[in-house]
């Protein structure tokens, strides 16, 4: 089942947190990700573990152009999608 | 040494000697004489000056990245041997960088001098341990050279510098060749060893950092002109360096991604027992 946009920002924080060992308590949407002092080979670890974690795959096209938490969680709606 | 480790030599030197020969036929330059030295634009912005002298430091490591990136490889006759080539073809690098700052006059002898001095203050260390990883820091490092050589070609066109044009792009032409070397080298050990390979290739590429940071003073500050500049930022690493890299390498993101995961899966499991 889909998970709504909220579960996916959490799932987002919960990944990113792992991923860069620091703790996230305060990202939204509008959140820059490279503010959040993750880099580009960074985000494509976040990425890799919510594609493991939902179950899909993003194409590589689409990532270079992540800039916010929402274009990538819109990416990942996007796939979601029945 | 074994069968195997005969096996690669042949290899390796055959791809040495491929490089080696192209370079003599097609890449030799000179930075003393085949660089347009009278075509400087001696009021380009500082931006520009501030790219070529942050070039200029990079490169100025030379002696911390051959001694010890040479070490890593010694035993393998092609690569150590493409080190000595590589650390030939770096030092232009250099010296073009240098011989524009100060023939701008934008730069002076002093300032320049107790630059080099105070960078030579701080050691460049390596970045990873083994010659596999040092191998694949090789590619993805060459080809993010190349590409941010690439964008300031570009820029220094524009702003009608054709000295400094030209600069970068012979500095970028010997780039992508470094990197190309480096790719093949990594196919090989991909061949040898798929998994081992990948889940170095993950590690690299988590732990990545350009050879500057932590060493050349005001780095961040430096980097942020670079970007400004040149127009780099995340899309342009991901679309013109990492992707590359992989396709460059048959290695696709999924494959990568389940390599570093087995990994993280196995050590779990053997800390578990």
């Amino acid at each position: 089942m889909a998970s709504s946009r909220a579960e996916l920002l959490t799932i987002f924080q919960k990944t990113a947190t792992e991923v860069v060992e620091r703790e996230f308590t305060n990202i939204s949407e509008k959140t820059v990700i490279s503010e959040l002092g993750i880099d580009s080979l960074g985000m494509l670890e976040i990425v890799g573990s919510m594609e493991r974690q939902l179950k899909i795959q993003l194409p590589d096209e689409a990532l270079a152009g992540i800039q916010t938490v929402e274009d990538l969680l819109s990416l990942v709606e996007k796939r979601q999608a029945p | 040494m074994n069968l195997v480790d005969t096996a690669r030599q042949a290899r390796l030197y055959s791809m040495y000697r491929t490089f080696f020969d192209k370079a003599e036929q097609e890449r030799r330059w000179n930075p003393l004489r085949d660089v347009p030295y009278d075509k400087i634009n001696k009021d380009a912005p500082e931006q520009l000056v501030m790219v070529a002298e942050t070039f200029c430091c990079v490169e100025s490591y030379l002696p911390d990245y051959v001694a010890k990136g040479i070490n890593v490889v010694r035993p393998y006759f092609g690569q150590a041997w493409f080190s000595a080539n590589w650390a030939y073809e770096e030092s232009k690098h250099s010296v073009a960088l240098l011989e524009y700052l100060l023939q701008s006059g934008r730069r002076t002898p002093e300032y320049m001098f107790d630059l080099q001095s105070r960078l030579m203050t701080v050691e460049w260390k390596l970045p990873f341990d083994t010659s596999r990883q040092m191998t694949i820091y090789g590619c993805f490092q060459e080809m993010a050279t190349f590409v941010i050589y690439v964008k300031q070609e570009q820029r220094a066109k524009e702003l009608g510098d054709e000295c400094l044009a030209t600069i970068f792009r012979l500095n970028a032409r010997d780039e992508i060749a470094h990197c190309r070397f480096y790719e093949d080298v990594v196919k090989v050990l991909l061949e040898e060893d798929r998994l081992g390979t990948l889940r170095d290739i993950g590690l690299v590429a988590k732990h990545f950092q350009m050879p500057g940071v932590g060493i050349v003073p005001d780095y961040e500050e430096r980097v942020k002109v670079m970007r400004e500049e040149g127009k780099v930022d995340r899309a342009v690493f991901l679309q013109k360096v990492f992707f590359p890299v992989l396709k460059y390498l048959e290695v696709t993101r999924q494959e990568l991604q389940d390599a570093v995961w087995s990994e993280k899966e196995e050590r779990r499991i053997s800390a578990a027992e």
